[in-house]
């Protein structure tokens, strides 16, 4: 069987979650893998792999029940896309600096309705020059 | 006087030009000098404060007795640069672990939110209507993200602008640059710093980054990008200076390209002369006195 690359891992942890999030109750490595293996192929060490980087990185947190560990979201999807976007969007100004490199920030209406006349302008000028 | 005078420069260099350049619009068709500028006038003005102050104890040890008016402006030149020099080192790791841990709690978040779209290894789609890219800079981690809100705005072109803009923040590390501006800020002290050389910073970032995504997508494109992502109202505090910056940035995509060789040439020149002028003029001649003096 093929070895599972970094990519494939990165893949995986999303999948892995998902099943997390989507369960009532804390899973075991043999749940998910029970789960995840129905759709293809997958090594039990896999599974045991991704939650393990999943724990380290504080997605997931394991419990110890009998002779086995159970797995459960630390926190909900609504609640890490609430964290995320605050994160995303906490822009001020000084601070953002170089964590998130934004591609532009926001405006308010005026300064929008401003820069839709300057993009007139550059219409304007990039009509003669094409793809340069 | 060499201490004084180092001194001085040091503040001018912190404050007031900073200000004096950050209003003038020379720089803006030259990024890449500019940045280089920037850069040159931080470290001349760190290095002018750490040679004020080690030319303030030299003068200290050697002349016993003078006024108190001399003995005081020397003992604020020296507590200054102790200042400075601790706040900078305490402020640079500080910079350097938030900004990583912090970016790398979000990929974590992207990676387990985001969709990928099989095309690009590291971009990250998320499920969002409020319009935003941005990108996750980091050695062989580095995520591009894009926004279903932003997607819905942009036409293939313009996507293919906004991709083209982030590839080269994240190919040419503007990241660190600005990290180093961001240290600087906070090492200084306020009332004798400036936010201009960061905001500029950050301006001729995203000009470079806006070369790069013009010669692969087209000038019309990243302005109608621009607009389509700048032009949302924000949901907080809006931030006049990044309108600004977004106006100013669609302001060179008005115009034609063409190098400005000369203005960079310029500028280079003066980035070498901030540089070397304070130490040929005033920190050599002080190292012979100084070494005179001592031996």
């Amino acid at each position: 069987m093929a070895t599972p690359t970094a990519p494939k891992l990165g893949d995986l942890e999303r999948d892995v979650m998902d099943r997390l999030w989507g369960a009532a109750e804390p899973r075991s490595v043999r749940d998910v893998h029970a789960e995840l293996s129905a759709e293809r192929e997958l090594a039990y060490t896999t599974i045991m792999t991704v939650l393990d980087r999943l724990t380290r990185k504080q997605l997931v947190s394991r419990t110890r029940e009998g002779r086995a560990y159970l797995y459960s979201a630390v926190n909900s999807r609504a609640e890490l896309t609430a964290e995320m976007m605050h994160d995303a969007l906490s822009v001020d100004g000084l601070d953002r600096t170089a964590a998130l490199v934004h591609f532009a920030d926001r405006v308010t209406p005026e300064e929008a309705a401003a820069l839709a006349r300057a993009l007139e302008r550059v219409q304007h000028h990039d009509e003669g020059q094409p793809g340069s | 006087m060499t201490p004084l005078l180092l001194g001085l420069i040091g503040l001018l260099l912190a404050g007031p030009v900073p200000a004096v350049l950050g209003r003038s619009r020379w720089l803006l068709p030259t990024p890449r000098a500019g940045v280089v500028l920037w850069q040159s006038l931080a470290l001349a003005a760190v290095l002018a404060i750490i040679g004020a102050g080690f030319a303030t104890t030299v003068w200290m040890i050697s002349n016993g007795q003078t006024g108190p008016f001399m003995v005081a402006a020397h003992v604020v030149v020296i507590g200054l640069t102790s200042i400075v020099v601790v706040r900078l080192a305490w402020a640079s790791a500080q910079v350097a672990l938030d900004t990583r841990a912090r970016r790398r709690r979000h990929r974590d978040l992207v990676d387990v939110l985001g969709d990928r779209d099989g095309t690009e290894p590291g971009l990250r789609i998320l499920a969002h209507d409020t319009p935003m890219a941005y990108c996750l800079p980091a050695l062989g981690k580095n995520r591009v993200v894009v926004s279903a809100g932003a997607l819905s705005r942009l036409a293939g072109p313009e996507l293919e602008a906004v991709l083209a803009h982030e590839q080269a923040h994240v190919r040419a590390r503007h990241d660190l640059v600005l990290e180093a501006f961001s240290a600087l800020h906070t090492a200084f002290p306020r009332g004798v710093r400036s936010k201009e050389p960061l905001l500029q910073a950050q301006l001729m970032v995203e000009m470079l980054a806006d070369d790069a995504a013009r010669s692969r997508a087209g000038a019309g494109p990243l302005a109608r990008a621009l607009v389509a992502l700048a032009g949302q109202s924000t949901p907080a505090g809006a931030l006049g200076v990044a309108a600004g910056s977004v106006a100013l940035r669609l302001e060179r995509l008005a115009a034609p390209v063409h190098e400005r060789r000369v203005r960079s040439a310029a500028a280079y020149m003066l980035a070498v002369a901030v540089l070397v002028l304070p130490t040929v003029f005033l920190a050599v001649p002080w190292m012979i006195d100084a070494w005179a003096l001592l031996s």
